[in-house]
């Protein structure tokens, strides 16, 4: 099939992309590295703190990407991801209580009890006789967000020393990257793949109507379970470790899909690669724009970047973006 | 194939009510009744999308202990709207009716090469790489029924399969499904009687949730469709065939 060509030649072009922005991302930095002669110190910031950081970038990318193109399936909605479904609001509030009750290593924890809280909510007040009604679900997102946010806010205003961290939750950074960090958000990420792997055919069926999909023989509410809570997983490792970071879940399956894939086989595979590249970009901007070592909180840039390009492309083809009957 | 004993079914204050029914590999059958009469109820109950109480029997097997893919293997269904969000072409649309024969990773070879062959048979193989959403009415119609008829399952149910589609397509459709119910049944749900009882030889008949009347062809009389479509009913012989005339108002 000339579809499968098509996908095939985008995975290597992006491959080669993230290959070559990796890289580049490596390089470049505050602190100006002599790779062919490193001091002490320089290979300390190399291993320790640059590497680290590109990866977490990364890896942050493709799950925000990821858990994207699955809200995006589950609730039937083009405007779906972590972000407007609440999911990352929430599992930052979780973050912050962590951090508030000064237990930093379990943050991750918190924020997927967190994610996964305000992801039950959500499901809880869209659910009309175990069926998930998808305009509610988004209206009940914006809700469990705001929420989160008024939250979040009113312990900032409560703490003092701790404000600096909190900041970080709100704006999202990889400033906080570690090896460890990295192995975990991508043992979570395979963890993902390995557990939607015979879904893909499935996923592209729940885009007709509930009663053709069951009749295809899809177990449609199960899916729908199984493909949010990896979701949330995803969501709240990258919000545990990162912050919050909008827009990722949106723009890439959105280009993506632009682009002619709109198949799950193909969307998945993609969206990881594009959400890494995209992110690593994003980082390397955010620490090399500002003279003498200053950082921009990444999620500026994304929301600047991401929110322009898809501007562009809304006015551009309004018309192919998605159909609702 | 499928037998089917005292079942209910319950649909807010709807009921719907079959006492006996068994269909045989060959059958090809028509659902009628006026609006609200329990067709489509009856074939989601069929399809296994509504529960159900009673006895129901497919292919041998008691429906609730066969597994959901196995199902959807023995059954088709093709309801009365279908909705996609995703600008899916057509060839995909008509590929995924074969979801229930893969594992859930893939299609393969076979389901491409019969897929193929569904999509000339129904004259939309000009259309496999246009989006499903930009076409027609009538031409999602015809990709729609070759979705389910892709799914080469020997039961087959079509909830007004023609709606929107042009005459010659219209004859073209009804001959293709009449060829294949000789290993098959099908049912189908459909408002014209005219063209029932010219191409069925087998009539369901719903009256207010209850399957009232079971009738082959030479069973119909103008008394008893006048009772149930609430219209007067008169045939018509000419030539080849039998022509229903319907007046409204009163009988």
């Amino acid at each position: 099939m000339s579809c499968d060509n098509g996908s095939a030649r985008a995975v290597v072009i992006l491959a080669v992309l993230l290959t070559a922005v990796s890289i580049l991302a490596v390089f470049k930095g505050a602190v100006r590295i002599n790779f062919f002669a490193m001091s002490e110190v320089e290979r300390e910031i190399l291993f320790y703190v640059r590497i680290p950081r590109v990866l977490l970038a990364g890896l942050v990318g493709s799950a925000l990407a990821f858990s994207g193109v699955l809200f995006q399936y589950v609730m039937k909605n083009p405007l779906a991801d972590s972000f407007t479904t609440g999911v990352s609001a929430s599992s930052a509030m979780g973050a912050v209580i962590a951090i508030m009750l000064g237990l930093g290593v379990v943050t991750p924890l918190f924020a997927l009890a967190g994610g996964i809280t305000g992801l039950v909510a959500v499901y809880r007040i869209a659910s009309v006789r175990g069926r998930v009604q998808p305009i509610t679900m988004l209206l009940a997102g914006i809700v469990i967000s705001t929420f989160s946010s008024a939250t979040i806010s009113f312990m900032k205003f409560l703490s003092d020393d701790a404000v600096s961290s909190i900041i970080f939750w709100l704006m999202g950074g990889f400033q906080s990257a570690s090896i460890r960090k990295d192995a975990v958000l991508g043992i979570v990420i395979l963890l993902s793949i390995l557990i939607l792997r015979r879904d893909y055919l499935s996923l592209d069926i729940i885009c007709f109507d509930d009663t053709t999909a069951v009749s295809s023989g899809v177990s449609v509410e199960k899916l729908r379970r199984k493909a949010f809570f990896v979701a949330a997983l995803l969501t709240a490792f990258s919000v545990g470790y990162a912050g919050i970071i909008g827009f990722v879940g949106l723009i890439i399956p959105h280009i993506l899909r632009l682009l002619r894939f709109v198949r799950a086989s193909e969307l998945v595979p993609l969206s990881l690669l594009g959400g890494a590249f995209f992110m690593i970009m994003n980082d390397l901007i955010a620490r090399t724009i500002l003279a003498e070592g200053q950082e921009l909180p990444v999620g500026i840039i994304t929301s600047s970047i991401g929110g322009l390009f898809f501007l562009y492309l809304l006015i551009k083809r309004k018309k192919e973006l998605y159909y609702f009957d | 194939m499928i037998e089917l004993r005292d079942i209910t079914a319950l649909q807010g204050d709807f009921r719907l009510s079959v006492k006996e029914l068994i269909l045989k590999k060959g059958d090809f059958v028509a659902v009628l009744g006026n609006n609200g009469s329990g067709k489509s109820t009856f074939l989601s109950v069929v399809a296994g999308l509504k529960k159900f109480s009673g006895e129901y029997i497919l292919d041998g097997s008691k429906f609730s202990e066969l597994p959901p893919m196995g199902r959807h293997r023995i059954i088709s269904l093709l309801p009365q709207q279908t909705s996609l969000n995703m600008p899916f072409d057509v060839h995909y649309v008509v590929l995924t009716g074969r979801y229930p024969h893969t594992d859930g990773r893939g299609y393969g070879e076979r389901d491409f090469q019969v897929t193929e062959e569904v999509l000339r048979k129904f004259d939309v193989w000009h259309l496999r790489e246009r989006q499903f959403n930009e076409l027609s009415g009538g031409e999602k119609q015809r990709v729609l029924l070759a979705r389910v008829i892709n799914r080469d399952s020997p039961v087959i149910l079509l909830d007004e399969p023609l709606g929107g589609i042009d005459l010659r397509h219209q004859h073209d459709t009804l001959d293709l499904l009449k060829g294949l119910s000789t290993e098959r049944v099908i049912l189908v749900v459909i408002h014209d009687i005219s063209l029932a009882v010219r191409e069925f030889d087998r009539f369901l008949f719903f009256v207010q949730g209850d399957l009232a009347h079971d009738l082959v062809k030479h069973q119909l009389d103008e008394e008893r469709l006048s009772r149930v479509f609430d219209v007067k009913v008169s045939f018509i012989r000419h030539g080849k065939g039998v022509f229903v005339y319907t007046e409204g108002g009163r009988k």
